[in-house]
């Protein structure tokens, strides 16, 4: 039988020379940045401090976003993409971790290490428990029921944190307290390294999962449910596995965010960081391994360019920041609608029927 | 229909809202100050969650787009009621009674408008694809953000025309009442008898009966379920647009609109029981209540996002008991 | 004798499953043919490929010698074509008069066959209020045929009417079949032999997504070998 999207074999644009490249040149961008841009990834010396300053430095700091956002849609496209279980509040698990972290760091009396390996693990964590917690209670029924119970708890939340006033309602609370070596304002760059290592192990264990005997049990799930219960497979269970470790993974991306802004807000609950994910995968190729990958990065970098520029139409002037929640929407329900599978999908689809087509005639009617 | 289980669930619900709602009021005025605004509330939700529940029920197609349908309600009627915007009928209906029919009206036709163009052009090719659809009224809804943002910014409007059906009242018990929130629920009420008896008694009615239970079945009899669809889809849109208008004379309108009515409706049609209509009707009516008791409640405590989450509150105190909803198939 | 449904050759897909690869049936006006073969088959995929359910990939099939595959099913239905799935599927939640009036065609198409309706299964005059998911199982299935007789429909599909019925509700079935192949012609799945045989002038067996015999049943009824490799029965 032929999988619906022929993601586990091929892999990678063909063995492994592209990846091995892309990642150096990712461990060597400070540098490179730094050597293009005369500017030194480390920042600028000021008595005994670093100040973060210059291009180099700037750069680091996209990239991480792009790391953060990559982590986070690679979590849901294991939910999504390779189990078929949709959710529509993923900036629960986000947001959570966000405040678990920041109320050890910020409320505790702890010693700022062991806050951080407390808060860290706590975090991780209480994700994986409302993960489980949420698909416990929804997962026996129709599947729309977790995607309605993750977006009713996400909204919840948010509504509770932004009213909170321990942790300061709306305007949330700054994180003050950091080691500096994981500290993205005194030293980026070994930030830098932290975020991109665990973005790489994201995926890399995502991988690993999916291709396991684990994986093909959630495959079957997607491509249907009911025959893989017949096979003999408790399903809640896989999907309570797929559900927590989704969970954990997102709440991952969401300790690296506060990290990097070094500030908790209600904000992080709001439905952007449920909409990005679900976006990126969707256009970089839902049920691939690089797709949300490239989802992620396309997206962010776009928003990067994007955000300053203008455009004029018919003598009218519009910035692109204004209308680029709107741009995002229409491209959006376009790819939903003309390439389901992605930019990676359909891709890869192309090439798999034109294999296909080499080897045999009479083609079943596509799908 | 509901089991005895679901009716005593109904009734105990009933009782501790109204016990909670006694408890708090000092008068019978007050009293029945908080009923009124609960079913106010109830209503407006029933006009959401109606098309919601049905559409879910016929075609499997969780309409996440279906809030959105009433914010725009919101925005037109409140666009074409007073001066300047984008349509301005201030000319045309000097009359500020009549003008607010006239906004009604302009709001249920761009409801029943957008419903339609969703449906054919957006959903129709999706239907093999059933978790894309989702995804699709779900990006709708994101879209229909920005385009309201776009057009009318995001400085939420309150109603500032006073006009004589919004702001007459009536004496009981020494309170003043609202006679328009009594009008909506008066509307709202005969908006449930008379889709309950379509759905009942006309022929559109058993068709989409039918479809609910085995639409290929209904297919193959010779009807085309598909023009069902669309007219179901365009008329459940329409229906959360003409919600949004007559909310607006108290609500205003603002982009929050959309999201919390989203939510509070697809909590009412989790709690009834996705695709019962009766469960919808009467959901609506216990989460408004809810609401309003909740409203009550929390004024001056530190509760104060309290009504805001009392609907899921509900809807989960009620899967607890039945996980199916109240008047849900197991 | 000319026939009103021509199937030539069809290939079916379900999702990636080529099920059907090569079916051919002729239904001879006013007659009745039987659809044999073994569980799994291809005979409901058939039926269901002739009304536009699982539309065909390649083939055709004509009725009134008119081409339909591609048509969408009501379309095709309301050309004149009734179905009576397997498995009894009525709606469970409407009345019978519900499940009768949703078949009209045309107002008054009800109205019009009650008596006829009636006569045949006089059952469903009793029970015309009651919930469908109330009946019996033989009812269930009356019912499912009475539904395919209230507009004019000139071929009916029927899918196993006799699965899991008693011997007596199958014989009131059979007779009412019989009275009915006088006024429309029938394509008939049936797997219990003996019913077929009484039944249909004609039949077809599928085996394995491939129709692989046709011809008149009294040729077939002498033919023990052919009965024994393609239905397993003696
Ligand atoms: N939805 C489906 N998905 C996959 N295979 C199917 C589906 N429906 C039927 N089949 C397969 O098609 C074959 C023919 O089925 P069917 O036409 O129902 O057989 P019959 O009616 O002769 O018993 C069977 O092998 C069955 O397993
Ligand atoms: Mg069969």
């Amino acid at each position: 039988m032929q999988s619906l999207t022929p993601s586990s074999r091929g892999g990678w644009l063909r063995g492994y020379w592209l990846p091995a490249l892309l990642l150096v040149f990712l461990i060597l961008f400070p540098f490179i940045v730094g050597a293009l841009t005369e500017s030194s990834p480390f920042g600028v010396a000021r008595g005994d401090r670093m100040v973060m300053r210059g291009e180099s430095v700037r750069w680091q700091s996209v990239l991480i976003e792009v790391y953060i956002l990559a982590i986070l849609a690679m979590s849901y496209n294991l939910l999504f993409g390779f189990t078929g279980v949709i959710s529509f509040g993923h900036a629960l698990f986000f947001g959570t971790a966000g405040y678990v972290l920041g109320l050890l760091l910020e409320y505790t009396a702890l010693e700022t290490g062991v806050a951080l390996a407390l808060g860290v693990l706590a975090a991780i964590a209480v994700c994986g428990a409302l993960g489980l917690l949420i698909g416990f209670v929804t997962l026996r029924l129709k599947g729309v029921y977790f995607a309605i119970f993750t977006l009713a708890v996400a909204e919840m939340f948010f509504i509770f944190f932004g009213r909170w006033q321990l942790t300061r309602a709306e305007d949330g609370f700054a994180i003050t307290d950091l080691p500096v070596w994981l500290d993205p304002s005194q030293s980026r760059i070994s930030f830098y390294y932290v975020a991109l290592a665990l973005a790489v192990l994201t995926f890399l264990f995502i991988r690993r999962l999916v291709n396991s005997p684990t994986g093909a049990v959630f495959k079957a799930i997607r491509e249907n449910e009911d025959r893989a219960q017949s096979m003999g497979y408790n399903t809640l269970n896989y999907k309570l596995l797929s559900i927590t470790i989704a969970g954990m993974l997102a709440g991952v991306a969401g300790i690296l965010q506060v990290i990097l802004n070094k500030k908790v807000g209600p904000e992080l609950l709001g439905v952007s960081y449920t909409v990005d994910p679900l976006l990126m995968t969707i256009i970089g190729g839902i049920g691939t391994f690089s797709g949300p990958v490239i989802g992620a990065s396309g997206l962010h970098f776009l928003d990067v360019f994007l955000r300053d520029a203008e455009l004029v139409i018919a003598g009218i002037t519009i910035d692109i920041a204004n209308i680029w929640a709107l741009l995002l929407g229409v491209i959006f329900i376009l790819v939903v609608i003309v390439f389901p599978f992605g930019i990676i999908g359909t891709w890869q689809r192309r090439r798999a029927t034109r294999k296909q087509r080499a080897v045999t005639t009479g083609h079943p009617p596509s799908a | 229909m509901a089991g005895r289980a679901s009716l005593i669930a109904i009734a105990l619900i009933l009782a501790a809202l109204f016990g909670v709602a006694f408890a708090n009021s000092s008068s019978p005025g007050d009293f029945g100050i908080t009923l009124l605004s609960g079913l106010f509330q109830g209503m407006l939700l029933f006009l959401v969650a109606s098309g919601l529940s049905i559409v879910f029920g016929l075609m499997d197609v969780l309409n996440l787009a279906q809030g959105s349908y009433f914010m725009v309600g919101a925005y037109v009627a409140y666009d074409a009621q007073h001066a300047g915007g984008v349509i301005d009928l201030t000319s045309v209906l000097p009359d500020p009674n009549l003008r607010f029919i006239g906004a009604v009206l302009a709001a249920i036709a761009v409801g029943a408008l957008l419903g339609y163009l969703l449906e054919r052009g957006l959903l129709r090719p999706l239907y093999s694809r059933p978790i894309f659809q989702l995804v699709l009224t779900f990006g709708v809804s994101l879209v229909a953000l920005e385009l309201v943002k776009f057009i009318w910014t995001t400085t939420p409007y309150s109603w500032t025309e006073l006009f004589g059906v919004r702001e007459s009242f009536f004496e009981l018990f020494g309170q003043r009442f609202s006679t328009y929130r009594l009008f909506v629920v008066g509307m709202g009420i005969a908006l449930i008898v008379a889709i309950g008896l379509l759905l009942q008694r006309s022929r559109i009615g058993i068709i989409i009966r039918a479809g609910v239970e085995d639409r290929e079945m209904v297919q193959a009899l010779g009807i085309n379920v598909r023009a069902v669809f669309t007219l179901v889809f365009t008329l459940g849109c329409a229906i959360a647009a003409f919600g949004g208008a007559v909310a607006a004379p108290f609500l205003g309108a603002s982009t929050t609109l959309g999201n919390i009515f989203l939510l509070q409706a697809i909590a009412v049609v989790v709690l009834g029981g996705m695709g019962s209509y009766s469960g919808t009707a009467v959901g609506s009516v216990l989460v408004g209540l809810a609401i309003a008791v909740a409203q009550d409640t929390a004024i001056g405590t530190a509760f104060a996002a309290l009504p805001s989450i009392t609907p899921m509150l509900l809807l989960v105190l009620v899967l607890l008991v039945r996980p199916s909803g109240l008047f849900g198939k197991s | 004798m000319s026939s009103i449904l021509e199937v030539r050759d069809i290939h079916t897909f379900i999702g990636q499953f080529h099920i059907l690869e090569g079916v051919s049936v002729s239904v001879t006006t006013g007659g009745i043919t039987v659809l044999l073969g073994r569980n799994g088959a291809g005979k409901t995929t058939t039926l269901r490929s002739i009304i536009g359910l699982t539309p065909p990939a390649r083939g055709s099939i004509h009725f009134d010698g008119k081409p339909i595959q591609g048509r969408q099913s009501h379309n095709i239905a309301q050309l004149g074509i009734g179905y009576v799935p397997e498995h009894r599927a009525i709606f469970r939640s409407l009345s019978v008069r519900e499940n009768l009036q949703l078949a009209e065609r045309r107002s008054g198409d009800f109205a019009r066959k009650a008596d006829f309706i009636f006569d045949l299964f006089p059952d469903l005059k009793r029970l015309i209020e009651l919930p469908g998911g109330n009946l019996s199982g033989g009812q269930q299935q009356m019912l499912a045929v009475a539904r395919a007789l209230v507009p004019e429909n000139r071929l009916l599909l029927i899918d196993e009417p006799s699965e899991g019925l008693a011997p007596v509700i199958i014989e009131q079935l059979i007779a009412a079949i019989q009275r009915l192949s006088s006024q429309v012609s029938v394509l008939l799945v049936e797997q219990n032999f003996r019913v077929a045989s009484k039944l249909a002038q004609s039949y077809v067996i599928i085996d394995e997504g491939h129709s692989v015999a046709a011809g008149a049943m009294a040729d077939l009824v002498q033919d023990k070998a052919l009965i024994q490799r393609y239905l397993g029965v003696a």
